[in-house]
């Protein structure tokens, strides 16, 4: 069984690992020293990914936790005009009466509260893993399906080329987003619940008190101790988005099966799925890895937009926020604003080091993977 | 240019297939869709007879195969099947609401076609000034930021902030507004012409009021990615021989620049737009959840909600034959500015 997309993503892992030359290593580091915007996109991905990771340690209250005593409250610099309505008895009759009075920002809440008083940092921060979870483990799905059936279909071209290009069309033919709705939307949202290490295991308080981080008058009843992850946006994302990688794999199978040491290697009669995973796939690698990279730039976009349309599996994701706050953008603009500040952020980030690569491997790609 | 009508045909024989292919898998959806659609139409009390009645009306309980067969002819004689919900005909209902996506396709394209291009050669042909800088920036922000968000942004800044735009449901189309001046003259109107000019002025300053943010909400994440790969293209184009020998040959900058480097900065440039037109219909979808757009998208979001599965199968067959008419358009595009693809 040559088309196994388990073993064939293992050996990309290990055609990655020797498909970094010396030279390869040169060039990335000769493209990251002469450029500035490479390293700050790196930066900034670390710096997400940090947020994303120990969120529990970071965040300063649980991204759950509702306090209406003090919802929509405004980030540091801004304050809310609210008008309250009371009642006053004047000469024995009641009066009505309108008063404007001003929600000022508070340092405990330093990017504002949402419409049920839940801290937006906290949430901005716990969005980060919803977000980078879904990218990463999307595009890895699109990989393993993508890769081989490109290397394959570009290896033997002919007849199964023809099949599965036709399939990659049809495929294409779907705008993704409009796919993932559907699928989404009819298979239902799925969530997978994980515990969170930090959490469970107790390290969180311990790690918080150490390091006297502020806690946040909420702490003692503690961080959420599981994480959602939206399963069935996973599979859609991977599986809407498989075709790119399809279609840069089948590229290179195409330009590699003409290259001299193919066709040696056939003829001393190596089989070919000794010729596909020794041979081509080294030499696919780069594209993919570049075209992975802007993959999980595009997924997160996906992603947001599947929450914002209320198609997740999860409550705690920067879209979700931005829809929520899209019912208050007349008097709190800022729930809607921080969680989408948060997506160009790490979008931008990605989107850098995806130039990075693209710049120091030069691959050939002309799909980007397209963005929402 | 028979080599070009050959080259279409070939192309609009491909695009048969791939309609084909999207109408098959629309199909099967249902079929890898858990729970039946009876549950969506029955009320909750209804009897096991009740149920097999409704199935069997619906055909469910024929074959597969009998099912598609039918499926396929009815779409290619025109026919969409029934609403499950509202009852009615399902082609009108999805063709009443085709031109408000297009129109706003169409606006944002225009607009980014026309912001772009000029943005990437200003941006490559002087680098390193401000300009390039600011076009750069403006690219990679426009490149990064989901569009909806965007959308409620504008929103926000400029409807509710300022109260510039309208956000409510528009009130008139572009078929209505220039409806204004379409004369249709008979023997019953005597002839006379009613060319509604005011009309049509005013109809066409409420079309544009709210069509403005929804297309700029559509056509950033273009007008950033075109402005990238001409700026790309062109520094490319720029450092060709080619270009040197129109320059040493006295040929004005001006003309080398657009009619030698532009031109063949294009054509990567269409391929790509070409691969990214679905996402410019995804795009739609969601910019007219964002604006309440009486569009494909809207209506699309709905059927899924109902489990509506004819109206979902028609969007689903219109959305991807759009597609494939589009692309065979940029094909020919591509053609035209390199004839070699037709060989």
């Amino acid at each position: 069984m040559p088309f196994d997309p388990l073993e064939l993503l293992s050996n990309f892992i290990a055609a990655l690992r020797s498909s970094v030359s010396p030279r390869t290593v040169r060039n990335l580091r000769r493209e990251f020293d002469r450029s500035v915007l490479a390293k700050l996109g790196l930066v900034l991905v670390a710096f997400v990914v940090v947020l994303a990771v120990f969120a529990p340690l970071i965040a300063p209250w649980n991204p759950m936790g509702q306090d209406l005593d003090s919802k929509q409250q405004p980030p540091l610099g801004f304050s809310r005009a609210e008008t309250q309505t009371g009642q006053e008895m004047v000469n024995d009759s009641l009066v009505i009466t309108n008063e404007t009075v001003f929600v000022n920002a508070t340092t405990a809440h330093p990017l504002g509260t949402d419409g049920l008083g839940r801290d937006m940092l906290s949430r901005v921060i716990y969005g980060a893993r919803t977000s980078l979870l879904v990218g990463l483990l999307g595009t890895l799905l699109a990989m393993a399906l993508g890769v081989p059936t490109g290397l394959v279909s570009g290896y033997y071209s002919g007849r199964v080329d023809d099949v599965l290009m036709r399939i990659a069309d049809v495929s294409l033919a779907f705008p993704s987003l409009v796919l993932a709705i559907a699928l989404v939307g009819l298979w239902g949202e799925a969530g997978v619940t994980v515990p969170d290490p930090f959490v469970v295991t107790g390290l969180a308080p311990a790690i918080r008190s150490a390091l006297s981080l502020p806690g946040g008058l909420s702490y003692p009843t503690g961080m959420p101790e599981q994480f959602t992850l939206p399963g069935t946006v996973i599979v859609v994302v991977g599986l809407v988005n498989w075709v790119w990688f399809a279609r840069v794999a089948r590229g290179e199978a195409l330009s590699v099966r003409e290259e001299e040491y193919v066709t040696a290697a056939e003829s001393i009669g190596a089989p070919d799925r000794f010729i596909i995973r020794k041979h081509v796939l080294p030499n696919s690698v780069t594209p993919i890895l570049v075209l992975a990279t802007i993959q999980v730039a595009a997924i997160i976009l996906l992603e947001s937009a599947l929450s914002f349309l209320g198609f997740s599996g999860t409550t705690l994701s920067w879209g979700f926020d931005i829809a929520q706050g899209r019912q208050y953008q007349t008097t709190s603009w800022w729930i809607a604003a921080m969680p989408g500040i948060a997506i160009v952020v790490t979008v931008i980030g990605i989107n850098l080091i995806g130039d990075w690569l693209r710049d120091a491997l030069d691959p050939d790609i002309e799909g980007e993977g397209g963005g929402v | 240019m028979a080599s070009m009508g050959r080259f279409l045909l070939k192309r609009a024989l491909q695009g048969l297939v791939v309609i084909w292919g999207v109408v098959t898998v629309v199909f099967l959806l249902r079929y890898v869709t858990p729970g039946s659609p009876v549950d969506f139409i029955a009320p909750l009390d209804a009897s096991q007879a009740t149920r097999q009645r409704i199935a069997n009306n619906l055909g469910l309980n024929r074959p597969l195969y009998l099912q598609y067969v039918e499926y396929v002819v009815d779409l290619f004689s025109g026919d969409m099947g029934y609403s499950y919900r509202s009852r009615t005909p399902v082609r009108p209902r999805v063709f009443a609401k085709l031109p408000a996506t297009l129109e706003l396709a169409l606006s944002a394209t225009v607009v980014a076609v026309m912001l772009s291009i000029p943005l990437g050669v200003v941006s490559a042909t002087r680098r390193h000034s401000p300009a390039d800088y600011g076009a750069t920036l403006f690219s990679l922000l426009g490149i990064s930021t989901p569009n909806f968000w965007l959308g409620v942004m504008l929103v926000i800044v400029f409807a509710v902030q300022f109260d510039v735009f309208p956000t409510s449901t528009r009130p008139v189309g572009l078929v209505q507004t220039i409806g204004n001046l379409v004369v249709i003259a008979g023997p019953e109107q005597g002839y006379a012409l009613p060319l509604n000019v005011s009309g049509f002025l005013s109809d066409l300053r409420t079309w544009l009021l709210y069509i403005t943010l929804p297309a700029i909400t559509l056509g950033t994440y273009f007008t950033a990615l075109i402005t990238r790969l001409t700026r790309s293209g062109m520094l490319d184009q720029l450092g060709q021989g080619y270009v040197r020998a129109a320059r040493a040959k006295g040929i004005p900058e001006t003309l080398v620049r657009y009619r030698h480097a532009l031109r063949n900065t294009l054509i990567p440039v269409i391929t790509v737009v070409g691969l990214q037109l679905g996402t410019l219909i995804g795009g739609a979808v969601i910019t007219e959840a964002v604006f309440d757009w009486p569009g494909l998208g809207s209506l699309v979001i709905d059927a899924i909600g109902n489990r509506d599965w004819p109206l979902i199968q028609g969007c689903l067959v219109v959305i991807g034959a759009g597609f494939v008419l589009v692309n065979i358009v940029v094909d020919a595009l591509y053609a035209t500015l390199n004839p070699q693809v037709m060989d």
